[in-house]
């Protein structure tokens, strides 16, 4: 299993390496720049957004552009006032030392701002999967025991509804209701708090951060629940007419015995796939309940950079996105073999 | 299989780490360290100007805050220091909704509005405009004129010489005294970083002659020198403070900034939030009456006009049309605040040059009576009506605001027929029956060529523009124009031509969007629409040709300090520009804001940001 992981870990290199080209390829051949708005406003000559641009180095060309942003330009000489006169050398150090380069909206590096959302996100996303789990878990298992029941139907219903009604949607009705339309009993106020994390300028305290969470993550989770638990019940009704399923009865096992420690044991191997694969937005975030829920999480970040050409710091969320999906993919590859003694890796 | 406790194990594990996530969530959230040093000087206490000062008299409780400001100008009146009635005995705070995340403290990196709001809460210029555009004194003692003799005009050379005398009263929060010194650094350092304005490309010398004087050389007369270090985009930054080496557009003291302005920055929560607190040595005594302001970035709209309707926040800015409305109605605790005058014309850009060729002209909007009749078949009041909800004014020049008052070109008329006719003559008729016109006798185009054209807007703007770009497409095609309608980020309109820009390449047919100026001088902005010589030939107009020298001509006549004659001047422009229609201005709107109604004292102004007088802002509660 270590070979493996090693294994899988160095192939990652390579892997994420192409992928960066293709992001970098992607995102510069985008039409649009990052200058759009000195030219609409003028508040820089032409040649001085000509200057910036060779700044930037965006008069590169892109397979440039693209070294420079990977391994730095400390090793090359540069035109760092923008005259078209390569003057000394440059101060990047290049994705592959940790320097992802500055945002052009700020000037400020996008690690540095990357690492100022990122805890938030988790942090939202996190709790929603958590709860995503505890709950799709259940209800598709209790789907597929007992299928066609009531419960079946109404949650086959719901999950329906739940995976068709449109995030944003969603989250303002959650907002006119809870936020707008209801007030809370005890103070007067909103029921629950429209956005934000935290009430600003208060004491810390844990009931204020859970009631900021509430309705971000709700919207989160509606359409996670349904698919998961769809999923699930899928899985589980596959299993449930196993083989083995049917020894486990004839050598006289409680049917609850049989659902419980061999269905759904092997139900859930799939569910590990879907795991991986909704994981990674534990830490690039969501862009639609980010921005209804003011959260300042990598999901706005990545929406204002995409609008504003932002490159730099596109590339670093993007880039971070993809290590993720790849250690993500790993970790799930590594979970089956650890769940199901009949995986094996080589 | 399995055993079952090897899953139990595998799921305790996963929970826990994504347990760990909610530490996240309540550790403390990482902040932009401000400065937030008191001064430990001792600040001399304000003593009153002898010469011109704002009308910053604390506004009283009863104050609607829709109500026009008042005629009075603060030409020669002193600046009002005293302090409200009432003691507040709690501590104030007011709550700001603003879109997004401010990039720093000015505005001439991105500008979006966001960071000349912030600029203003914290630090001072040496002038400001009132929302009657008269032209104030902040960090200095008088603004300098020919009569005061802070204006002096070399007949010989033509140079102009400014002096400018600064208050000796103003300190930063660190305790350092505010002097010439950091004007001067703050205007070296845009000048090492290159940006670009019309006092810029005036301005000979800035010297300094002691610590609270300074002279301003111009090559020739700089129309608007008086707001050359303010407005809307200035502001002074501290010299100890700052690390020049960083440069302008690096430098960290435009994000952690050192105040001289009435507030203070406590905390930056990168898309979350921004806390200011009240400068205890803030110059005026007695300001800013409010304790603390907070920022909060709210994105999306919906969500403000909910905050503002829940209490939670006291000042919407730039609200959509729809909540506008809603601010408007009485009795549900929130209120509408307006300029007194327009701030942005919505302006229709027709191509008159075929897409991405500047030597071809374009087939029938190079024809100015195919402009006008477009402009004829456009029904503006409708637009302002029924799309914009009556937010707007219909207008048909750039010299909309007084001084100029349209300079008595008459409004033209909405009339569908009359444009039908117009092209006609310029040989643009529907002889199929197909309901698009067909050149047939026209200038340029070949006889039978349709009358099409991509009709473009930009994305951020929202649904009011893309319902009046339709709107303004079904009159078009009720006259026989066909337009292909299009939506693009303004990223990629306005992007350089080698980026794929549309608008600077030329590669476009007609586009609609809003712009306008600030400030009370409108030659900066004349220059950057219109203006065309040999050696700048490109203006966003993207108009050529011998009218568009007539008018860069008369632009060069702007550079004098003689109002009235840059009055009579504008006027000529006004002319030609009507004439020609290299632009097509329909409406104007105002710079508004929702506001709550305990929030007294805020003055929207179409000549700088919202928060221009927040020292002088009150809460009654």
């Amino acid at each position: 299993m270590g070979q493996y992981i090693v294994r899988r870990l160095l192939q990652a290199i390579p892997m994420l390496l192409i992928v960066s080209i293709f992001l970098f390829v992607l995102v510069n051949l985008a039409p649009g720049g990052p200058l759009a708005q000195y030219a609409r406003h003028k508040r820089l000559s032409a040649e001085r957004v000509e200057a910036l641009r060779r700044q930037f180095g965006l008069d590169k060309p892109l397979p440039v552009q693209y070294i420079v942003w990977l391994v730095g330009n400390d090793w090359m000489p540069i035109d760092t006032d923008g005259n078209g006169i390569t003057d000394s050398y440059g101060t990047r150090k290049g994705v592959l030392r940790g320097d992802f380069g500055f945002s052009y909206e700020n000037r400020e590096p996008v690690l540095e701002q990357i690492m100022d959302r990122l805890p938030n996100t988790i942090y939202l996303m996190g709790i929603t999967l958590i709860i995503v789990a505890i709950v799709a878990i259940p209800v598709g298992i209790l789907s597929a025991v007992k299928q066609y029941s009531v419960f079946d139907i109404t949650v086959t219903a719901l999950s329906f509804m739940g995976q068709a009604i449109p995030e944003f949607w969603l989250g303002l009705i959650l907002i006119l209701v809870f936020y707008v339309s209801l007030d809370n009993p005890f103070t007067g106020g909103s029921f629950l708090p429209g956005g934000g994390m935290y009430t600003i300028g208060a004491e810390f305290s844990l009931v204020d951060r859970i009631e900021h969470l509430i309705l971000p993550v709700t919207m989160g989770v509606v359409g996670w629940v349904a698919w998961w638990s769809r999923f699930l019940r899928s899985s589980m009704l596959d299993v449930k007419h196993q083989d083995y399923i049917r020894t486990a009865r004839a050598k006289g096992q409680s049917e609850r015995k049989v659902l419980y420690k061999h269905a759904l044991k092997n139900a859930l191997i799939p569910l590990i796939t879907i795991v991986g694969i909704d994981f990674p937005y534990v830490f690039t975030g969501a862009v639609v309940t980010e921005q209804m829920f003011s959260w300042p999480g990598m999901g706005r970040l990545y929406y204002n950079s995409a609008t504003s050409r932002d490159y730099p710091m596109l590339m670093g969320i993007l880039i971070i996105g993809s290590g993720v999906i790849m250690l993500s993919n790993l970790a799930a590859d590594i979970v089956y073999a650890y769940l199901d003694p009949r995986v094996r890796y080589q | 299989m399995f055993g079952f406790g090897r899953f139990k194990r595998l799921a305790l594990v996963i929970t826990l780490v994504l347990l760990a996530s909610l530490s996240f969530g309540c550790a403390p959230q990482e902040t932009l360290e401000a400065p937030t040093e008191q001064p430990v000087a001792e600040a001399p206490t304000a003593e009153a100007p002898a010469t011109e000062a704002p009308a910053t008299e604390a506004p009283t409780a009863e104050a609607p805050a829709t109500e026009a400001p008042t005629a009075e100008a603060p030409a020669t009146e002193a600046p009002a220091t005293e302090a409200p009635a009432a003691e507040p005995a709690e501590e104030t705070s007011v709550t700001i909704l603003i879109w997004d995340n401010p990039s720093e403290f000015h505005g001439y990196n991105v500008g979006s509005g966001a960071e000349e709001a912030m600029g203003e809460l914290v630090m001072l210029s040496l002038s400001e405009v009132d929302p009657d555009g008269n032209i104030y004194p902040e960090l200095a003692t008088e603004i300098p004129t020919a009569e005061n003799g802070g204006v002096v005009e070399d007949e010989e050379t033509g140079e102009v010489t400014v002096t400018w005398h600064l208050r000796d009263d103003v300190y930063w929060a660190d305790g350092e005294q505010v002097t010439v010194d950091d004007v001067i650094f703050t205007w070296d350092a845009m000048q090492a970083a290159e940006v670009w304005s019309m006092s810029a490309d005036a301005t000979k010398s800035v010297e300094k002659v002691d610590d609270f004087t300074m002279v301003v050389t111009y090559y020739y007369p700089n129309p608007e020198y008086k707001i050359h270090f303010g407005g809307e985009d200035f502001f002074v930054f501290a010299e100890h403070y700052c690390n020049a080496e960083e440069g302008f557009y690096e430098w960290n003291c435009s994000r952690q900034p050192l105040s001289s302005g009435p507030y203070i920055l406590e905390e930056w929560v990168p898309d979350d939030h921004l806390t200011f607190v009240r400068n205890e040595n803030y110059y005026e005594e007695g300001k800013p009456y409010i304790d603390k302001v907070i920022v909060r970035i709210v994105p999306e709209e919906s969500v403000k006009r909910a905050m503002m309707d829940r209490g939670e926040a006291d000042l919407h800015y730039w609200p959509a049309e729809n909540n506008a409305v809603s601010y408007q109605e009485v009795g549900n605790g929130t209120k509408w605040a307006a300029s007194p005058t327009e701030r942005w014309i919505m302006k229709l850009f027709p191509n008159t040059k075929a897409r991405g060729d500047e030597e071809t002209p374009h087939p029938f909007l190079a024809d100015k009576r195919v402009r006008h009749a477009l402009r004829m078949a456009i029904d503006v009041d409708s637009i302002i009506n029924d799309i914009f909800l009556g937010f707007g004014k219909p207008v048909w020049t750039e010299f909309f605001r007084p001084p100029y008052n349209s300079c008595g070109i008459p409004r033209p008329e909405y009339d569908l027929e009359g444009a039908k006719a117009l092209l006609k003559e310029a040989g643009w008729e529907d002889t199929d029956g197909d309901g698009v016109n067909e050149c047939h006798g026209c200038l340029y185009a070949e006889e039978g060529d349709l009358m099409t054209m991509e009709f473009a807007i930009y994305a951020e703007y929202g649904e009011t523009l893309e319902l009046a770009q339709q709107f303004i497409a079904e009159e078009w095609a009720s006259i026989g124009l066909q337009t292909d309608l299009q939506i693009i980020e303004g990223a990629v309109l306005w992007a350089l031509p080698e980026e794929g820009g549309i608008e600077l390449s030329g590669n476009f047919e007609m586009d609609m969007w809003d712009n306008g100026y600030g400030g009370y001088d409108p030659t900066a902005y004349l220059w950057d629409y219109y203006y065309y010589a040999e050696e700048t030939p490109w203006n966003l107009a993207n108009w050529t040709g011998e009218e568009a020298e007539k008018v860069a001509a008369l632009i060069d006549e702007l550079y004098t300090t003689d109002e009235d004659y840059c009055q009579e001047v504008c006027c000529e422009i006004a002319g030609i520009l009507e004439e020609e229609l290299p632009a097509i201005e329909l409406f104007s709107t105002f710079e508004q804001f929702g506001l709550s109604e305990r929030l007294q004292g805020v003055r929207p102004s179409a000549f700088d940001i919202a928060t221009w007088n927040v020292a002088d802002w009150t809460v009654t509660e």
